[in-house]
């Protein structure tokens, strides 16, 4: 017996019956249909020929609504076709019938459905992505409570108070005062940067990230760790006092695999014994929005963990070594606190003139200090938005294609709307019917979409080097994402819905009976519109595209720029020895032994030794000029200092342009010397006679004797404004955290394993902390770009790749429903090739139009972001040249199927079918 | 043409109820023996579908002429079986009477026109 149920559920399908009563109805007629099934049997029918009569008779009319009474009906009561169509009073109501016949729309048209939501997922998903990368950085880059009431101090210029930029740290004995003395703040504390420290455990020594911080730092940022507790009063004042630590969470998690019993751990943090008294909470990476440490330690612990050099940060009132945080107290504003602070600058100025002379104080928003290692909070939220912008692009694309494919569709269910109408429903009504479809359609992209965006942070997230990715901030995907993703796919369904429905409503009979020859040649008002929407998309592509070859150049061009060193074939070696325990003594002999070994390796044309990284330094120190102290007390310029060895010169290829460089005789002792850099020369001495001049480094009494200028180079990132820098003899400056650097003839990449094992040759414990290429550091300092290129150039040929889609898919659509059309052509002698050239003309067209209005609309943004491009044109012709055509010779392609199609047309086939 | 068959169809429906109350008069009966006495009763003539019948049924039951209940017999499969209910008894009298005034006076007219 066959089995009636479905084909009779097929057909009460669009009666909208109640379920209960819909099972009961479909037993009913199943029964009624197997009677007459056997029947036909009995009559001497065979099986088949008895069904196909059963399914004919059903057929010949299929129950229409209005036969069934209203206790059957649910909600067809008046609409026999499409009740969805009608209003019944109730918003809610009609909402969710018109979801229902959404849902059963969609899975009506599979293809359709799943060809749009993939196009919106990919679209939503890349938007979410993006944003996540600015919730992460911008919008909640810090885990405190209320971090608008957060502030930082700052050491500044007393003339140059309001404009300067150029803002130190403060000094831990200030900074005790400003504790002492403020009524501003609740709480005021400083801390670090994150150092890089040996952490030695089953004599295994590895690189750990340490901050020091002082009383107040955890209290202002108002946290509660995630385990144990942080520094109390006592354990933070006296020095040497408490050897306690707090780890990261990350650290735990990672370094430590979450062990439970992680509170009381005992740690050696170079050389010395700490004991683990808590765990930050998640995702807190001190007050910064990009790099934490592994190890918060108390600073009363400088002297236990820090180098020699800085031995004296807790008792030196002229080294500014502390970035500070400070939460406001109620109602007072930042600029409040500024001024009430400043009577206790100007005393601390009286007090101390040696270490404070020309210094004023600054209170300034803690975004400051979150951003200072990325140059900025303004430069992360441009290059935010010029992202949001072009993945914004790229979601416009998708939206096009898919209003394109709701136009075709529209074109299809023309009868089923003119009938709607005919049958009374309301135009606003089948509105918001169709509206609601679209939301729906886009509300599932979304929420692919949020799985896309999902895959892409962790793409994104992948390509942090994988030595400090538990130090770097993790994407923050929640409910602000979450909500975003949801209103974007809600205002995605709104944009890409909303003129494909007003037009579908506005069809009346008539007019559908119309259109419907005028779409058939891509004439006609929606013709038209969907044309309109494709020319658009190759504009929009074109402007991803020529976004992402601009930068593209702009990257390979920031790879030209000559840093002031030739980095091409040099390596750089970290250690620090004085961390495991040597003095003094064995420093100096380990530093000349191993530049010797190494510098015997063949193939190796130069080594020194230098205490500051390669775009890795910061202005620290105020200089006094010996002579102008007087006129310039309130201009204390800070420089960036570097104790260097012999030879540094020679292996960074600085050239020397005035005096001499450091030679062997420049030792503890002898005269103390300094060499200085064009640009602190140019400042001082503009007529050009530095060299035998004198000068002093702010909290420190040695006069210092200047022997050479050398060329002004790049010391924090490529391609910066010049700053004054200066050089110290290395012998003058002992210390333990000295990089070794080394010159190779050739590739530096193949003598990194013989320099470390010479390295080790001369000292076996000595932990090579990193290791990196004068490439690698190219990289590095770019990394920034590199991403930002990356996620342009994934933008613009997913624009491209979506553009192609919707040129393809229209010429198809068009070539499709001009098959008679070209099948008369032909018949009536247009060869193949004619044919072709009609299709490709449309195509070419459209292309044409929105490559000229992308390429204008491209050098109008181009003005915008031409600050990202180091000084590339905007209207740089070889991008734009290489982007138009990659667009044409994509778009080419799609256009050439069709027209390869429509040139196979076979005339008679097309006449008969057509 | 349209109003022409939506006339009949309404004409149609109006005799069909009539049929089917007539039908269950003597006995309850379920759908398939309705349509199967139909068909007998008018010698092939009139010939109801499933599509025809049970929309009626439901909208005969809705108005509270006909009552239909399933039942369960041994042995079978549970059938639906429709009865007259005492509103409907009295419904098939007034129509029955209306029917029946209404083909004599139609006989009348045509038999004169015919003659």
């Amino acid at each position: 017996m066959p089995d009636w149920k479905q084909e009779l559920a097929k057909r009460l399908e669009h009666l909208e019956i109640d379920p209960g009563r819909e099972a009961a109805i479909i037993e009913e007629l199943s029964q009624h249909l197997d009677d007459r099934y056997e029947e036909l049997l009995l009559g001497g029918s065979s099986e088949s020929e008895a069904r196909r009569t059963v399914l004919e008779e059903l057929e010949r009319s299929d129950i229409p609504a209005w036969a069934l009474p209203s206790t059957v009906r649910n909600s067809a009561r008046r609409a026999p076709l499409t009740p969805a169509a009608l209003p019944s009073g109730n918003l809610f109501a009609d909402f969710t019938r018109d979801l229902k016949f959404g849902v059963r729309s969609l899975i009506k048209v599979p293809a359709f459905s799943f060809f749009a939501i993939l196009t919106l997922a990919l679209g939503i998903g890349a938007t979410t992505t993006v944003f996540t990368v600015v919730n992460t950085l911008l919008l909640h880059p810090l885990p405190a409570p209320d971090p608008s009431r957060l502030a930082c101090l700052y050491t500044t210029d007393l003339k140059n108070q309001r404009t300067s930029s150029d803002v130190l740290p403060v000094s831990y004995l200030n900074l005790k005062d400003f504790r002492a003395g403020n009524t501003v703040f609740t709480s005021l504390g400083g801390f670090s940067s994150p150092m890089v420290m040996t952490l030695t455990e089953n004599k295994n020594s590895e690189r750990f990230f340490g901050e020091i911080v002082t009383q107040g730092f955890f209290e202002a940022l108002d946290i509660t760790p995630a385990k144990g507790r942080f520094f109390s009063p006592g354990e933070i004042s006296a020095p040497g006092s408490a050897p306690v630590a707090v780890l990261s969470y990350s650290a735990w998690k990672v370094r430590f695999n979450s062990a439970p019993d992680i509170i009381g751990k005992v740690l050696d943090l170079n050389g010395s014994s700490f004991a683990v008294i808590g765990v930050a909470p998640q995702g807190f990476l001190g007050v910064s929005a990009i790099f934490g440490p592994d190890v918060w330690l108390p600073a009363t612990m400088a002297q236990q963990v820090l180098t020699a050099p800085m031995h004296d940060v807790l008792t030196e009132r002229g080294k500014p070594f502390f970035q500070t945080v400070a939460r406001l107290k109620p109602a007072i504003s930042r600029s409040q606190a500024e001024a009430s602070l400043q009577p206790l600058a100007t005393a601390l100025r009286q007090q101390y003139p040696d270490a404070n002379a020309g210094h004023a104080v600054s209170v300034q928003p803690v975004t400051t200090a979150l951003y200072s290692s990325t140059g900025g909070e303004r430069g992360l939220q441009f290059v935010s938005i010029v992202l949001l912008v072009l993945v914004g692009l790229v979601l416009l694309i998708a939206c096009s294609n898919v209003a394109n494919l709701l136009m075709a569709r529209a074109v299809k269910r023309r009868q089923e709307i003119a009938l709607r109408l005919a049958i009374g429903a309301s135009r606003g009504r089948l509105l918001r019917q169709l509206l609601t479809e679209s939301v729906l359609l886009s509300v599932l992209g979304g929420i692919v979409g949020l799985v896309v965006g999902y895959e892409g942070c962790q793409l994104l997230w992948s390509f942090r080097p994988p030595d400090v990715v538990r130090n770097l901030v993790g994407p923050k995907l929640d409910g602000t994402v979450f909500l975003f993703a949801l209103l974007l796919s809600i205002a995605t369904g709104f944009i890409f819905g909303v003129v494909p429905s007003l037009r579908a409503s506005r069809t009346g009979l008539v007019d559908s009976l119309k259109e419907e020859t005028h779409i058939a040649g891509l004439g006609g008002r929606s013709a038209r519109f969907q044309k309109t929407l494709v020319a658009g998309q190759v504009a929009l592509s074109l402007v991803a595209l020529i976004a992402s070859s601009l930068f593209l150049r702009a990257v390979q061009r920031a790879y030209d720029i000559n840093p002031g060193f030739d980095h091409r074939h040099i390596a750089v070696f970290m250690m620090n020895p004085e961390q495991i325990g040597f003095d003094a003594t064995r420093l100096k002999d380990f530093h000349r032994e191993a530049a010797h070994r190494v510098s015997k390796i063949p193939g190796v044309a130069s080594v020194s030794w230098a205490s500051n990284m390669p775009f890795w330094a910061s202005a620290s120190r105020g200089v006094v000029i010996e002579g102008q102290e007087q006129q310039r007390k309130s201009e204390t310029l800070s420089t960036i200092t570097n104790a260097v060895d012999v030879r540094y010169f020679d292996t960074m290829r600085i050239p020397l342009l005035e005096g001499r460089a450091f030679a062997d005789a420049d030792q503890e002792g002898s005269l103390p010397v300094v060499i200085i850099n064009e640009d602190l020369a140019r400042r001082y001495w503009p007529s050009g006679n530095a060299i035998g001049q004198h000068l002093r480094l702010s909290g420190d009494t040695v006069t210092r004797h200047i022997v050479g200028v050398v060329r002004t180079s790049n010391y924090a990132t490529l391609g910066e404004a010049p700053q004054p820098s200066i050089y110290l003899p290395m012998r003058q400056n002992p210390g333990g955290n000295f990089i070794l650097y080394v010159r190779t003839a050739g590739d530096p990449a193949l003598l990194l394993g013989t320099v470390q094992r010479e390295i080790r040759d001369v000292a076996p414990a000595v932990d090579i902390t990193d290791v990196r290429t004068g490439a690698k550091l190219m990289d590095q300092v770019l990394w920034n770009e590199r991403i930002v290129l990356a996620m342009l150039g994934t933008f613009g040929l997913f624009a491209l790749a979506l553009a192609s889609v919707g040129l393809y898919g229209i010429l198809a659509y068009s070539v499709s429903s001009r098959q008679r059309e070209i099948g008369v052509r032909m018949a009536l002698g247009a060869s193949r090739s004619a044919v072709l050239r009609l299709v490709l003309r449309q195509g070419t067209t459209l292309v044409c139009v929105g490559a000229g209005v992308g390429l204008a609309l491209s050098l109008l943004i181009g003005r915008i972001f031409s600050r990202m491009l180091f000084g590339l044109s905007p209207a740089d012709p070889l991008s734009l040249a290489a982007a138009c055509l990659l667009l044409i010779l994509v778009a080419m392609l799609a256009c050439w199927l069709p027209a390869l199609t429509a040139s196979r047309t076979n005339p008679m086939r097309a006449l008969r079918e057509g | 043409m349209a109003t022409e068959k939506s006339d009949d169809r309404e004409w149609k429906k109006g005799g069909a109820e009539l049929l089917i109350m007539s039908l269950l008069e003597e006995q309850s009966r379920h759908g398939y023996d309705i349509c199967k006495l139909i068909e007998a009763r008018s010698a092939g003539a009139l010939r109801f579908h499933v599509t025809t019948l049970y929309p009626l049924l439901y909208r005969l039951e809705e108005r509270g002429l006909v009552h239909g209940r399933w039942v369960e017999k041994p042995n079978q499969r549970r059938r639906r079986y429709y009865s007259l209910t005492a509103e409907g008894r009295k419904t098939l009298v007034r129509q029955r009477q209306n029917w029946q005034g209404f083909i004599e006076a139609m006989s009348r007219v045509m038999g004169v026109k015919n003659a």
